[in-house]
């Protein structure tokens, strides 16, 4: 899995690199980033039932600064996790993207949103137990969380593979809680998108790991 | 470390099956509990029983890691109840009145005066620790309405002091007593200035 490398950055023992699979992750989350810091968020039109009115819902400005802010940072995020070469790292950032989705969804002032929302953040916070789980014992096994040397020597159990993937699903878990449809008639577009965007390749990223090690 | 492991097979085993039933008793309590506050709680719980898996690698990689860990489940905790608070409509709650005693008026100068003296010939996290705790009581003793400006600023230049430091020790190594000396002044300050912020939380909205 590790043959076709494109750009590696040494530092330390983790070393930090670029394969044309994640080159296109990357390139992917870029351009969702810049989306975020140039697009202004859509107004969502809400039609009474069954007669011709509607009415336009204003994004407040302080709302759409607290949203852009947290998708940039979540953009952001998840470039981190998909440059990092160290499992460690990568946990770190999947837990952060975890905490800056409750905070897109979060910054929305609506009963269900928030419940919503809170629910989510739950099982974010059980999903953490599983990631750091997963790390800590293939630290514990291999004596090392580069994932350059652990594509090279191997022996990572199973049983780690399978919490760091449970974890993973965990806190990007936003593709399966975004059925709730309160979240997607959330104002902020643009924004919202940055949970979809975060999770798939969150979970694109997990996939090529655990392949390699 | 590979053979530090295989020395310590059995025990590191033994811990970790003690761990993941901790992390199944606290999961089912999760499935039984239906009011929110609780929920919380116990995830707050669950994620500590994950920091116990990483702690029993028992090495100093273990404590770069739990340290990282921690901050991750304070940020979420934090969060998650700021979100809970929000939802519930909890958020502006009648201010509560500071206890209105005599020796509230008196001690908290002369006691705080001495911690703080103290803590800054003592320099370093405790002597932070010391003098934040002077502060502390001194700001709990007084009904200050004053603006924190000085303190936060004095806070954000002893953390460019502690990275000077920093810099300090890696660029020029044989600077090295002034680069303690340095780091030890900035995170004494640092630290007081985060402490005494305690002093001032009477939840009055302020």
């Amino acid at each position: 899995m590790m043959e076709s490398i494109l750009v590696t950055i040494p530092f330390g023992d983790m070393i930090h690199y670029l394969s044309g699979y994640t080159v296109v992750l990357f390139g992917f989350a870029a351009i969702f980033v810049i989306l975020a810091v140039i697009s202004l968020p859509e107004k969502p039109v809400e039609i009474v039932f069954g007669t011709d009115g509607y009415s336009l819902k204003e994004t407040p400005v302080d709302l759409l600064r607290f949203q852009r802010f947290m998708a940039i940072a979540c953009g952001i995020a998840t470039i981190g996790a998909i440059v990092t070469g160290d499992i460690f790292n990568f946990t770190l950032f999947a837990a952060f993207i975890g905490v800056l989705n409750i905070g897109i969804v979060a910054a929305v002032k609506n009963k269900h949103v928030l419940s919503a929302a809170f629910s989510y953040g739950l099982v974010v916070m059980m999903g953490t137990v599983p990631l750091f789980a997963g790390a800590a014992i293939i630290a514990a096994t291999t004596g090392t969380l580069s994932i350059w040397e652990l594509a090279a020597v191997g022996g990572v159990p199973i049983v780690a593979k399978l919490l760091l993937m449970i974890g993973v699903l965990g806190e990007g878990m936003a593709p399966f809680y975004i059925g709730k449809a309160e979240i997607t008639r959330a104002s902020g577009a643009p924004y919202i998108l940055m949970i979809h965007v975060s999770s798939l390749l969150l979970f694109l990223r997990v996939v090529e790991i655990l392949l390699t090690v | 470390m590979i053979e530090f492991f295989a020395e310590m097979d059995i025990i590191y085993k033994i811990g970790l099956a003690v761990a993941f039933i901790a992390i199944i008793v606290a999961f089912s309590a999760i499935v039984r509990q239906k009011d929110e506050i609780h929920l919380l709680i116990i995830v707050d719980l669950i994620e500590i029983t994950g920091l116990v898996v990483i702690a029993l690698l028992a090495t100093d990689l273990a404590e770069a890691l739990i340290l990282p860990g921690l901050v991750v489940g304070v940020a979420e905790i934090m969060a998650v109840s700021e979100l809970w608070l929000v939802k519930e409509g909890l958020q502006n709650v009648r201010p509560i009145r500071r206890l209105d005693i005599e020796v509230l008026h008196t001690a908290p100068p002369i006691i705080g005066a001495v911690l703080t003296a103290y803590g800054i010939f003592l320099t370093g996290f405790t002597g932070g620790l010391i003098a934040g705790l002077g502060l502390a009581l001194f700001f709990l003793g007084k009904s200050t309405t004053e603006n924190f400006l000085s303190s936060e600023n004095a806070s954000g230049y002893a953390w460019v002091l502690w990275v000077l430091a920093f810099l300090i020790f890696i660029l020029f190594p044989s600077q090295w007593f002034l680069a303690l000396m340095a780091a030890a002044v900035g995170i004494m300050i640092k630290v007081m200035a985060k402490i005494a912020l305690v002093g001032t939380m009477r939840g009055d909205g302020s």
